[in-house]
């Protein structure tokens, strides 16, 4: 970032203070756009072929040539050609920026994300507590977009996403308070650095691993990714919150899943598995990129985890997903924060102990 | 119904909510067709449902009274239109039962392969169905590939892939080659590891277990009353199946087969996932009798002889009336025929195995969570072409 401003400061450009960081901002966002449209047209392509892969089909095979690449780009031009329709008894305002409310939510949490030294918009030092905050900006979105719809299947979905949303966002912190105790920090470099030194977390003591399997099953919850999709639940409400949108509204909430399925996937990687290191191999002096792409094949490797958990499991009934979360993802989440506690206090572990 | 009362005592006092009327259908995903249900919600509570048929209604009896008897055959193949062999051997028994003629043997054997082919398939997309109205999608392709391989087979006699009009009065419609009763054997080797496959991704799946089980129970005293048939009443415990029980076609009583009836495995007896069980159970007892009827296929007319010369003429039966019932994929689907000594019947009717067993729907669903209520339905495996004629 700062090397931004300076390059916006210094000549050809020769802006000034509040100019240069502007036009820093400015590039950064335009960037992160651009790159979660890509990155969300691949992966749906990539959700495509994962699932008709499982299901003995090919999945698209023409557009574009070499296994159907073009698909998901074709389908954006077909979704930004639709005709733009509202209900005519839907609440206008509301429905018209629901969607943006829900994708600024996730929007904002990529500002916080490090894909390697260096490679980051803002170097937050609350960075986890800040995309978990952020991200639940999503759920005032889709109760918006639920209610403004005037369905009454778009409002069962919603008041389905506010429940699931709520009830494990709390399992969900709390099993990532894991880690952060023992790291000591919630800056997310911070995370890389110390398992650049020490290892990998998950492998740190016993509670660890069981610690990002809750984290890792709440954010599928957070995505409304099956065996959690009960706000969308194509069987039971149609579509859900979004049934009565379509075009590029729709695939705005498209967008938003995909996005928060990275943010997710990112940080199982970043906070368990060692964000941009590798065990064995010394990446630390080697340049930003390789890191950007060891973390990425990671956070694709949990993506792809969702996507056949999605394509293997059914969904839950409203009442079981929250048991699942209040009666056996929390107490356990508990249980790992203080078995975790008791581990650092007495200096137990499996991996050897850090400086301090 | 007790949970609803325990539910309603809880939150009477407490908080005040108000009744939402839900419109599931006629356009929904999972009401398999354009059945509409009516539901009243407390919530995600069903507290009263009522269901709304007749969307499809095509006065299939009607045109069987107007039409020869020989031409309604194909009417029946959409009725159920997903078990079409099954529907014409009812139609066909009873216009037989009429004329007094039977067909010959090899037909005999025929029709039964044929038809516990089209059980198989039917039951294959009951499965796979259930799978999306769960949220599991992927079954449902697996389902398809068997299916596809069964209409493959139909199609070398039948000539077409669904609607068959194969089973006809006096016999089968064509011949097989001498390629087919091979074919039929390998496709029985290949699906029964199919079937296995089946159970690994859904039936021991535990949230499937978790979804289905002690959802929807249809006691076994009211599964009698409300006149349900097919695998709905077998899986309430009633071990009762017209293929062994009133052999209507005489080789289903000289091939050896079981009739699995629901045990209340993961919960209470009578409930979804018994019934689903009852059908996956099926398909393998289908292939066994399929093995045994490859084996006893003679050779000789596949048709009546008298019946191929009448097909030239239209058919006039003597005066009087028959009624015959068959084991369908879905449960009994009789024909009451009345004959006048016209070309066609004076008075046809059908007795659906879908539309009776659609009946306990409203009992079922108050209670129940809406995702319950589609468990029900997907359960009770309807086919609303049937329902609605």
């Amino acid at each position: 970032m700062q090397a931004l401003i300076d390059f916006f400061a210094a000549p050809p450009f020769g802006l000034q203070g509040a100019l240069a960081l502007s036009a820093a901002y400015a590039v950064c966002i335009g960037s992160l756009l651009g790159f979660i449209t890509v990155y969300a047209m691949f992966a749906i392509w990539m959700e495509r072929k994962v699932a008709a892969h499982m299901q003995v089909r090919f999945g698209p095979m023409e557009t574009g040539g070499w296994h159907g690449w073009a698909q998901s780009l074709a389908d954006a031009v077909k979704l930004l050609f639709k005709e733009d329709l509202i209900p005519a008894q839907a609440n206008k305002v509301l429905f018209w920026i629901a969607p943006a409310v829900v994708f600024c939510g996730v929007f904002a949490g990529f500002v916080a994300i490090p894909f390697a030294v260096g490679v980051q918009i803002a170097d937050v030092d609350l960075g986890v507590f800040f995309i978990i905050a952020v991200a639940a900006v999503e759920v005032v979105g889709v109760i918006m977009a639920g209610w403004a719809s005037n369905s009454k299947y778009s409002l069962f979905g919603a008041v389905r996403e506010a429940a699931q949303v709520v009830s494990y966002e709390v399992p969900a912190a709390v099993a990532l308070l894991v880690p952060i105790l023992v790291v000591g920090s919630l800056r997310l470099g911070d995370f890389n650095a110390w398992q650049e030194e020490h290892g990998w977390l998950v492998l740190r003591n016993p509670f660890l691993p069981v610690a990002a399997l809750i984290f890792f099953i709440a954010s599928l919850a957070g995505c409304k990714r099956a065996p959690f999709d009960l706000p969308e639940a194509e069987s039971e409400l149609v579509s859900g919150f979004h049934t009565e949108y379509s075009g590029m509204r729709f695939s705005f909430f498209f967008l938003e899943e995909y996005a928060s399925m990275f943010v997710s996937s990112l940080l199982v990687a970043t906070l368990f598995f060692g964000g941009w290191t590798l065990p064995f191999v010394d990446v630390s002096a080697a340049p930003a990129p390789v890191g950007v792409v060891v973390l990425l094949a990671k956070t694709f490797f949990f993506i792809f985890v969702q996507m056949w958990l999605r394509w293997t499991l059914p969904r839950l009934r409203v009442d079981q997903m929250m048991a699942m979360g209040w009666k056996y993802l929390l107490p356990w989440a508990l249980l790992c924060v203080v078995g975790t506690a008791a581990f650092e206090a007495w200096g137990w572990g499996w991996l050897p102990l850090s400086g301090g | 119904m007790e949970a609803l009362e325990l539910y309603t005592a809880d939150v009477q006092d407490d908080v005040w909510t108000e009744e939402l009327k839900l419109n599931l259908g006629p356009q929904h995903p999972s009401t398999h067709g354009v059945l509409r249900v009516e539901l009243k919600m407390d919530g995600e509570i069903i507290t009263a449902a009522r269901s709304d048929i007749g969307y499809l209604h095509r006065c299939a009896e009607k045109i069987g009274e107007n039409v020869s008897y020989l031409q309604f055959t194909p009417y029946t193949d959409r009725m159920d239109y997903l078990a079409a062999c099954n529907n014409e051997l009812a139609w066909s028994l009873a216009v037989e039962k009429l004329l007094g003629v039977e067909a010959p043997e090899r037909a005999q054997w025929l029709r039964v392969i044929a038809c516990e082919l089209n059980r198989i398939a039917s039951h294959l997309i009951a499965f796979g169905t259930y799978g999306i109205d769960m949220g599991a999608n992927t079954p449902f392709f697996y389902a398809f590939r068997e299916r596809e391989a069964i209409m493959a087979l139909l199609e070398r006699p039948a000539g077409s892939r669904m609607l068959y009009n194969y089973v006809r009065p006096g016999g089968v419609a064509h011949d097989i080659d001498e390629r087919w009763l091979p074919d039929v054997l390998a496709f029985c080797d290949e699906f029964e590891r199919r079937w296995a496959e089946y159970n690994q991704i859904l039936s021991t799946n535990k949230i499937f277990i978790a979804r289905t089980a002690n959802v929807g129970v249809l006691p076994r005293e009211m599964a009698l009353a409300w006149g349900c048939t097919g695998p709905v009443l077998r899986g309430s415990g009633v071990r009762w199946d017209l293929r062994r029980d009133v052999p209507y076609l005489w080789p289903y009583g000289e091939v050896e087969f079981d009739v699995p009836v629901g045990e209340g495995t993961h919960g209470t007896l009578g409930d979804c996932w018994d019934r689903y069980w009852v059908r996956m159970r099926e398909m393998i007892e289908s292939v066994r009798i399929i093995r045994q009827a490859c084996a006893r296929v003679p050779s000789g007319d596949f048709m009546d002889k008298a019946m191929a010369r009448a097909y030239k003429t239209p058919v006039k039966p003597p005066k009087g009336e028959a009624y015959m019932r068959c084991e369908n994929p879905r449960g009994e689907l009789g024909f009451y025929l009345v004959s006048e000594g016209g070309a066609s019947p004076i008075r046809c009717r059908a007795r659906g195995p879908s539309f009776c067993n659609l009946s306990v729907l409203e009992a079922l669903l108050p209670g129940c969570m809406i995702a319950d209520g589609v468990a029900i339905i997907g359960s009770l495996d309807i086919v609303l072409g049937e329902v609605d004629r």
